[in-house]
């Protein structure tokens, strides 16, 4: 057992809230949970000791905002050490944003239905989130509703620990975009779980940009159900911590589904990312294309395990699933492993992983026109995750984020030159 | 040596994968010339390019090559380049997520930095790039576009001679800048060529037909044959190779090889 999750359960309020009934299951699952050891397939690399071992840091409100994304429409909602800022007011037609500890009847109902509706009861600390997170919005958008501005959700935090939950419904035709932003490089423990249920038709703009760095200890997911004919496309944007795990699961449930998912890893010192993401085809017709790139310095240690299961029924897939790494040094480390799992016979499918050092012929390329060995390999790094955040729906967006990882790759810069 | 040389190559021996490739080639280029290298396949022709450029894998074992008075073989890649030589490449690479724009930026900001001056200004750079791009007739929106990504086989070329613009070498090597090309497009890369001479830079175009030289005069012709240079005389000798083909090598080599090399020393 874990000295941590005692802890956090013995200071667990048992409230009577809409979800009390959700968080008792989930004790009740968790209790019955083994924690992971090495040999737990989930947590095979990656280690759960700094929970228990590191000492963590009390939490302040002497806390950076990050700046705003420009050129683009926002509503913004800032949660500081796992809790809401501001109250949320917002008045576009279509869009409901409520607070988890304030919902009305109709919204308590909402939020039932989507609470553990994508999310697989199998994720440990998604179970932890269950019972803990009592912050977090509902956000429900109306039948055919295509809401322009997108919402930010800040989550900042430098000490302490924070349990946040996120539950979007989208019905039917509703089209949103949600950005899920993360930052903080103090000793905390953050677990930060969002749920998305699309309706038939529904189209989701998802953003993950998961920027906890240092010693912040982050374990998150991201869960999506797709309807007949749904769409989403995700990106998925992480830096590295000590520790620092993200659980992805999209779920095929109606036919003509299409998600699309770029993932980007970009890891320095002795910093740890995990990336799980499982794909379920559940019905037919549905499409799924899944870029995942990492760039892995120092002694930094990636993993990364996609799955894609089809099911019996679920004839007509289209799966793609690619997984690229770059190590900047010998002891950078990735531990990749696509999976598929077919049970339909007439499906297209593909997956694979490389690893990989920097393009010869293409630094060479830009170095015979004068550009520095260095410059050179920081421009073909950056490219490498460039391509896929420049597929970003939203372009300002695209600026802006190309700017932060600027400054990351500014930090690596060093170690880009070391000759591959 | 009566007037200045730009380019003086001296018995340049060179290697790739442990086979010997250049086997003591000669060339010396002035300021303001133009030299054409023909050849046959395997001569040596693209290897002499990316010897000149530093490439990695190709290795100088033996000879001189001096730029504008500085001996180049021991410098790196990038200092060559910013020595004033320039290889415009037979297949220019597509680098996808690095934009033109950023990667023409950062190529014209080290020229500049070699020389002692500023960067540009995004704005003033902007200006340049755009005029550079209409120039070779790319649609500026290429500049936008990753390196060469998706450009087809004409655009990669006309790509290769905007950067030459841009970067206003000394010295620039075209390799097979002709091959995969259309007249209309042939064109556009000869005139971009033309409009850089200025009496004192100079060219060496690497073709394998006479056809590019239609459009760029040089000043002189040489044959490249197993690594070294074996035959050499002005414009007309393209048209007599483009006539003979290149078999009366193979007999000038089994026939008398002294005599093939004492031709070539005069």
């Amino acid at each position: 057992m874990s000295f941590w999750l005692d802890q956090a359960l013995a200071q667990a309020e048992l409230s009577n809230d809409c979800l009390a009934e959700h968080r008792a299951k989930s004790l009740e699952a968790l209790r019955a949970t083994p924690w992971p050891t090495r040999k737990t397939e989930a947590w095979r690399y990656t280690p759960l000791l700094s929970l228990d071992n590191s000492v963590i840091d009390e939490p302040n409100d002497n806390i950076d905002y990050p700046g705003s994304p420009e050129g683009v429409e926002l509503i913004e909602l800032f949660f500081v050490n796992g809790k809401l800022q501001s109250n949320i007011n917002v008045a576009v037609e279509g869009l409901t944003i409520a607070s988890l500890d304030n919902l009305n009847d109709e919204q308590q109902a909402v939020a039932k239905t989507v609470c553990q509706s994508a999310k697989p009861s199998r994720h440990l600390f998604g179970m932890v989130n269950d019972v803990l997170a009592k912050q977090g919005v509902l956000i429900s958008v109306a039948d055919g509703s295509d809401i322009k501005p997108i919402i930010r959700l800040v989550h900042l935090q430098n000490g302490g620990q924070s349990h946040v939950r996120h539950l979007i419904k989208l019905g039917q035709g509703a089209k949103v975009s949600v950005i899920e932003e993360y930052r903080g490089e103090q000793s905390f423990v953050a677990t930060s779980f969002s749920e998305f249920d699309l309706g038939d038709d529904a189209v989701l703009n998802h953003y993950r940009f998961g920027l906890q760095t240092g010693a912040a200890k982050a374990l998150a997911g991201c869960h999506f159900n797709l309807a007949n004919r749904s769409q989403m496309h995700s990106t998925l944007v992480s830096f590295g911590s000590v520790l620092s795990r993200l659980d992805v699961d999209i779920n095929h449930a109606g036919e003509h589904a299409l998600a699309t998912q770029n993932a980007i890893y970009l890891l320095a010192d002795k910093e740890l990312f995990d990336l799980h993401s499982n794909v379920e085809h559940m019905q037919p017709h549905g499409t799924t294309e899944e870029n995942v790139r990492g760039i892995i310095g120092d002694s930094a240690k990636a993993v990364f395990n996609g799955r894609i299961h089809i099911h019996r029924y679920a004839q007509k897939t289209l799966a793609e699933l690619n997984n690229r790494n770059l190590l900047l040094t010998p002891k950078a480390e990735i531990n990749t492993k696509p999976e598929l799992e077919i049970y339909a016979d007439d499906v297209k499918c593909a997956h694979g992983a490389t690893v990989a050092e920097l393009d010869n012929k293409a630094l060479y390329y830009l170095r015979s026109r004068g550009v520095s060995e260095q410059d050179a390999r920081i421009m073909l790094n950056f490219g490498f995750i460039n391509e896929l955040i420049e597929q970003m729906p939203a372009e300002p967006l695209c600026e802006w984020l190309q700017g932060e990882l600027r400054t990351r790759f500014g930090d690596l810069r060093t170690q880009l030159s070391v000759e591959g | 040596m009566t007037s200045k040389q730009l380019l003086t190559v001296k018995g340049l021996q060179a290697k790739v994968d442990e086979k010997d490739i250049l086997k003591g080639l000669d060339l010396d280029v002035k300021p303001g010339e133009v030299h054409a290298i023909m050849g046959p396949n395997g001569a040596g022709k693209s290897t002499f390019g990316y010897v000149l450029s530093g490439r990695d894998g190709y290795e100088i074992t033996g000879g001189e090559v001096v730029l504008d008075g500085k001996d180049i073989t021991e410098m790196d890649i990038e200092e060559r380049a910013r020595a004033g030589l320039f290889l415009a490449f037979q297949y220019p690479v597509e680098i996808p997520g690095v934009s033109n724009l950023e990667f023409l930026k950062a190529a014209v900001d080290a020229h500049r930095e070699a020389q002692g001056l500023e960067p540009l200004s995004s704005k003033d750079f902007l200006k340049e790039a755009r005029e550079a791009s209409k120039k070779v007739n790319l649609p500026a929106e290429f500049l936008k576009r990753g390196v060469n990504e998706g450009f087809s086989g004409g655009e990669k070329k006309r790509n290769e001679i905007m950067q030459m613009l841009l970067l206003k070498p000394k010295l620039c090597i075209l390799d097979e800048s002709d091959s995969g090309l259309d007249i209309d497009a042939l064109q556009v890369v000869a005139e971009g060529v033309n409009s850089m001479r200025d009496g004192e830079r100079s060219f060496i175009v690497v073709t394998h037909y006479q056809r590019l030289l239609d459009y760029i005069k040089p000043d002189y012709v040489h044959v490249l044959s197993d690594g070294k240079i074996v035959k050499s005389g002005d414009a007309s000798l393209a048209l007599e190779l483009e006539a003979q083909g290149y078999s009366w090598l193979a007999e000038m080599r089994e026939a008398d090889p002294e005599e093939m090399h004492r031709e070539v020393s005069e």
